[in-house]
């Protein structure tokens, strides 16, 4: 009985193409440093994997990922388009645009984990070892994150020095944005320089962990090149955009007076969350 | 140095890795021996701390070194398997460690949006994460969310200010009458709320004149949304006192739809809960018309309205709003009807030797106040240009009567009928970005007759009096901006035409004076208003400087008069980051007395009191300044703000009281009238997470001075008071929910040093909301009272109420009301002297059953 069981259990697996019921639904804030912006993300896990993702990114994602879907976001779109002195005004609320890109995949069979994003209109995949963070226990150092007693532990990462507090009481290796391999699930982390995720839910969940919806339309990339390419497009929008227009096409900023003022500088030390690329 | 030690350290290494114990084995399913991945291990010293941890591979093997395993345990832990711990001083390696399928037990903690949060501007409050089992309307919500505060009458402020717009789905559908929404709208229609700080409603002005104001914003759910919703209630009971059949009935209707929006609601009841649709945006009528005749129903005791309300009323009101191909159309229109009564008793005993004399007095009144009004708006709101007509008439018919037994008996009827018209017109545009003209039209005009009847034993009198008035404003004015600099100026002419009369047939022999009144007073004004706006990063700098002179004419009541008025006033908004604010404010100015004191005739307000009126015309003068600051937290959800304000006033005239026998007249005399008052109140909220709750802290303290010379005789009176408050609400377990609220304050009058003692007043309240079962609610109610009537005589009042409701489906409701348990019928005090006492004695309401249904879709 059992064994029919386990080989129905295997059948509907294979069915939903590989999805597997998540042990674990948790929700992050992300705390961008230099602004109020805080994006909310979510993490579906089991002992196979998980996915770290925004809610109405995925929900978009696999809305468009069918010739039905896109029809129906179509229709929604539809709804929120209205014709005002000619024109036509789209006022859509912020859950039907995609504006968090970010997708993270564990993968500890492999030991690494896949992410896909999108820089400066690019899309874009890479994959990496679970060996790039090393975390060393902070001994006495513990705290109470949504009633779960946590321990901290720091590792350098990327260009900056992570504190993470993870808690044993929930034994998986995953946690917020790329972080991982700590014995027990990571609720909440830390960088100098106003970087934050923080687990504001935690539930049982009936959802399946995904996979990427349309990763065929994603290429491969180097972290540290996209990332350079990145800082660069995001400094020279105007020029580059006058340069591919023939100087037809010329984008100005203006402050809330109307003035032009200077373009807004990227500046990945203090905004991104790997600055690695930019430290020699 | 460090290069040294480290070389040391790496030849030491093999040494101590050779020392190392291999820590390895296997995890395995117990029922299945198939090997798990993933599987967390952790190996714990024998104080409990973490030496070293690992994960199982795919094969479901592990390796971990540790310099020694004495006293060291190794954890092993899964989700979905049982946590398996064991000690490593006497195992041999490898290890089959297998683990029992079973849960481990997650703490949940809903995955949802914060309970609020900001972006920007705005903020967003989760209403689910703030509502109540006990919880019906948006407005019962709004109430414990920290930052934002409802009044008793249904008026919402955040941070200590009033909100400037409150929109539903991003429309303004109601305008000032917001509370039709608060108190009709169901919580669970709603799915946030949102506050947006500084909303220039205006969006021609956006980026050009700041606005310290905030909006709210109810984001509907999906489900409310595009759809037509309604939900009513009806209920029938008995009530012990005023003896008899209560009733209370709803039906709300609400659709929004992407260009239409609709509410209609119809409320009626007797249990206590006035209806009027009261506009919380209005700005005061310019036609500047007041009742003369002041019969009012006698005063109820300082306890909770619906505790003292003897009413029946009614109100229907319906809201539409249109998208247009360009702007919006909206037309409301409501009408209300209330009647209500009143008594008091006040019994004097006097202790005489040949026994006791008790005089009565008994006071007992009905108002009827019906109000019927109508709004129209055409609205175009866009980036370039702003036009907004507002068409709105309002008719009122008001009626008092009241009955007075004792020394002097009499019966009194009053009618205040009040008819009124006005339009605004205001048209906006904004040129190139930099330059703004605006032209404004006002038209106002309101008659408000006004008749007193009163029967004194035999003899009626009967006084008539006439009064309308029509306003009218012109004015066009021109901005422009240039690097954060607007500077406007604009001009005007206004005018006013007031006509009253007044007749009185008898007035009593004692009374000296004419008896009727034939008035007219106008005016007609010129000004011109500069105004310097700056913004320099996160200051915001605000000067006017209105000039205007009026041309007053009195059609010989008294002399004509030319007068200049200048009212400068500058404030400065300092908002270094999105947590903090502060805002400083000046303003000085003087103005026109009230052209209502003008009549030569004496006017009978009631029974026993005239007025008469002003002999000169007076300006009185003032100076205000204030301080605001403002400070919120929002992931810790914490709100706090505080507000000091001073302000000076010059008055030349004071009110002098004559006596003429039973009659008294109220006329004015020349004095030197100065006062000065001081205030300060503070106000912090903030979210209790743990408990789904909040705690609110508030106090306050005032002083106000006055210094009045009138004929050599000076009186300087002092009234300083000062209260705190503290409300606490939570849900600590599924099962009980509660809100508890305190107040005390105290207050003191100082006659010319002579101080009185300090009078305090208290008000406790708590509410406890309990789940017995699935679908019951049970709730307890009790209120506590204890008001010092005079020094160290405290007056204690507890009142209980109690509610039973059953939900067997999310569309029904049934639920039993019995309020007032105890059956308090009266609040009367007592106060000795040695020669007599003196007894007051006023109704309540008494308990109360009401059975009520109520059906949503």
């Amino acid at each position: 009985m059992r064994r029919t069981l386990f080989l129905t259990a295997i059948a509907v697996t294979l069915a939903v193409s590989a999805q597997k019921k998540a042990d674990i639904e948790v929700s992050y804030d992300y705390h961008y440093p230099t602004s109020n912006r805080i994006d909310n993300m979510r993490l579906l896990g089991n002992s196979e994997g998980s996915a770290y993702f925004n809610n109405s990114s995925l929900w978009l994602d696999s809305l468009l990922s069918t010739p039905g879907g896109k029809a129906k976001y179509n229709e929604i779109v539809n709804t929120f388009t209205t014709v005002e002195n000619g024109y036509k005004v789209i006022s859509m609320p912020n859950d039907y645009i995609k504006t968090i890109h970010t997708y993270i995949f564990n993968n500890p069979a492999e030991n690494m984990l896949t992410v896909y994003d999108n820089w400066s209109e690019n899309q874009g995949y890479y994959t990496e070892p679970y060996s790039e963070q090393v975390w060393e226990i902070v001994p006495d150092s513990t705290c109470n994150i949504l009633n779960y007693e946590c321990i901290l532990a720091e590792s350098d990462y990327h260009g900056r020095h992570w504190k993470a507090w993870f808690t044993p009481e929930i034994p998986m290796q995953y946690g917020p944005w790329k972080l991982h391999g700590l014995p027990g699930l990571i609720l909440k982390a830390e960088a100098p320089g106003g970087f934050m995720f923080i687990a504001t839910g935690l539930a049982s969940t009936t959802r399946k962990v995904p996979t990427m919806f349309m990763s065929d339309k994603y290429t491969k990339v180097s972290r540290l090149k996209i990332l350079k390419e990145d800082e660069q497009i995001k400094n020279n929008q105007a020029s580059m955009m006058a340069a591919s227009s023939n100087n037809k096409v010329k984008i100005t900023y203006h402050d809330e007076n109307g003035n032009v003022v200077e373009p807004p500088k990227y500046d990945g030390l203090i905004e991104n969350l790997e600055p690695d690329y930019k430290q020699k | 140095m460090k290069k040294t030690c480290s070389s040391i350290a790496l030849l030491l290494l093999p040494l101590l890795v050779l020392a190392e114990v291999n820590v390895r084995g296997t995890v395995l399913d117990r029922i299945t021996e198939e090997p798990i991945a993933g599987a967390s291990l952790i190996i714990k010293g024998s104080n409990g701390k973490i030496k070293k941890f690992s994960t199982s591979k795919p094969d479901g093997t592990f390796s971990i070194s540790v310099p020694s395993v004495n006293g060291c345990r190794l954890e092993v832990a899964m989700m979905s398997y049982v946590k398996k711990s064991l000690p490593l001083d006497s195992v041999s390696f490898p290890l089959s460690v297998s683990l029992e399928p079973g849960g481990i037990k997650l703490k949940e903690v809903a995955v949802k949006a914060d309970r609020i949060r900001e972006q920007g501007d705005t903020i967003t409050y989760n209403v689910g994460a703030f509502a109540q089992t006990q919880d019906r309307s948006i407005g019962d919500v709004l109430k414990r969310m920290p930052g934002i505060d409802v009044n008793k009458q249904g008026k919402i402020q955040y941070q200590g200010e009033d909100i400037n717009k409150f929109y539903i789905e991003g429309s303004d559908l109601l305008g000032g009458k917001y509370g039709i929404a608060t108190n009709g709208i169901n919580h669970e229609d709603v799915g946030a709320v949102e506050v947006m700080e500084n909303h220039q409603p205006m969006q021609v002005l956006s980026g050009i004149s700041f606005s310290d104001k905030a909006a709210i914003n109810l984001k509907l759910k999906e489900k409310a949304k595009a759809t037509w919703s309604y939900h009513g209630n009806v209920g029938g009971g008995y009530s012990w006192q005023p003896e008899g059949a209560l009733w209370d009935g709803e039906v709300f209707v609400m659709a929004v739809l992407p260009s239409f929006q609709h509410i209609t609601t119809l409320r009626t009841n007797n249990t206590g809960v006035n209806l009027s649709a009261t506009d919380f945006f209005a700005s005061g009528r310019s036609t500047g018309l007041s009742q003369y005749v002041g019969v009012s129903l006698p005063s109820v005791p300082s306890l909770s309205r619906r505790r003292t309300l003897m009413n029946r009323s009614l109100i229907v009101s319906t809201n539409n709003l249109k998208k247009l191909k360009s702007g919006e159309f909206k037309a409301n229109i409501d009408y209300s009807y209330n009647r209500t009564e009143s008594s008091a008793d006040n019994i004097t005993t006097y202790f005489l030797d040949e026994g006791n004399r008790i005089v009565t007095e008994n006071r007992f009144g009905k108002q009827y106040t019906n109000s019927l009004s109508g709004k129209f708006i055409y609205e175009l709101n866009a980036k370039t240009a702003y036009i907004n007509n507002t068409l709105k008439t309002s008719i009122d018919w008001d009626k008092v009567g009241l009955r007075t037994s004792g020394s002097i008996p009499n019966e009194q009827s009053v009618k205040l009928p009040d008819y009124y018209v006005s339009n605004h017109f205001r048209m906006i545009k904004r040129f190139k970005g930099k330059h703004l003209v605006t032209f404004e039209s006002r038209n106002e005009w309101e008659s408000l007759p006004q008749t007193l009847n009163l029967s004194m034993g035999e003899q009626t009198f009967r006084e008539h009096i006439g009064d309308h008035a029509f306003f009218t404003d012109e004015s066009a004015s021109y901005a422009f901006t240039l690097k954060g600099v607007t500077i406007g100026l604009d001009g005007g002419i206004k005018a006013y035409f007031r006509s009253m009369n007044s007749e009185l047939p008898d007035l009593p022999a004692e009374l000296p004076g004419l008896t009727h009144n034939v008035v007219s007073t106008d005016y007609a004004t010129l000004y011109v208003r500069p105004h310097l706006e700056y913004w320099v990063k996160r200051v915001n700098l605000n000067l006017m400087l209105p000039v205007s002179f009026s041309r007053y004419t009195f059609d010989k009541a008294i002399a004509n008069h030319n007068e200049t008025y200048f009212s400068p006033s500058l404030s400065v908004n300092w908002k270094p980051n999105n947590r903090f604010s502060g805002t400083l404010r000046g303003s000085l100015g003087r103005s026109p007395m009230s052209l209502r004191l003008i009549h030569p005739g004496l006017i009978m307000t009631d029974y026993r009191t005239f007025n008469a009126g002003v002999d000169n015309f007076y300006n009185s003068s003032s100076q205000s300044a204030s301080a605001n600051l403002s400070y919120k937290h929002t992931r810790h959800g914490l709100f706090a703000n505080c507000v000091v304000s001073h302000s000076w006033n010059h008055i030349p005239y004071t009110m002098s009281q004559q006596l003429f026998g039973d009659y008294a007249v109220y006329s004015y005399s020349d004095a030197k009238n100065d006062g000065k008052s001081l205030s300060a109140m503070a106000n912090m909220g903030k979210t209790l997470d743990f408990m789904r709750g909040g705690i609110n802290l508030n106090g306050s303290f005032n002083r106000s001075e006055s210094n009045l010379i009138s004929q050599q005789k000076a009186v300087r009176s002092v009234s300083t008071g000062w209260g705190m408050g503290c409300k606490l609400s939570g849900s600590p377990v599924r099962w009980l929910s509660f809100d508890v609220s305190s107040h005390f304050s105290e207050s003191r009058l100082t006659m010319n040093a002579e101080s009185q003692s300090w009078l305090s007043s208290m008000t406790n309240e708590l509410s406890l909301t309990i789940i017995p079962f699935r679908k019951w609610e049970w709730t307890i109610e009790g209120e506590h009272y204890r008001n010092e009537l005079i020094e160290n005589s405290y007056k204690n009042m507890v009142l209980l109420d109690t509610k039973i409701s059953f939900r067997p489906s999310k569309r029904i409701e049934v639920s039993a009301n019995l309020s007032n348990i105890i059956n308090k019928k009266t609040y009367s005090y007592i106060s000795y002297s040695q020669l007599s006492s003196f007894e007051s004695l006023r109704y309540i309401r008494g308990r109360e059953l009401l059975l009520t249904i109520t059906l949503r879709k």
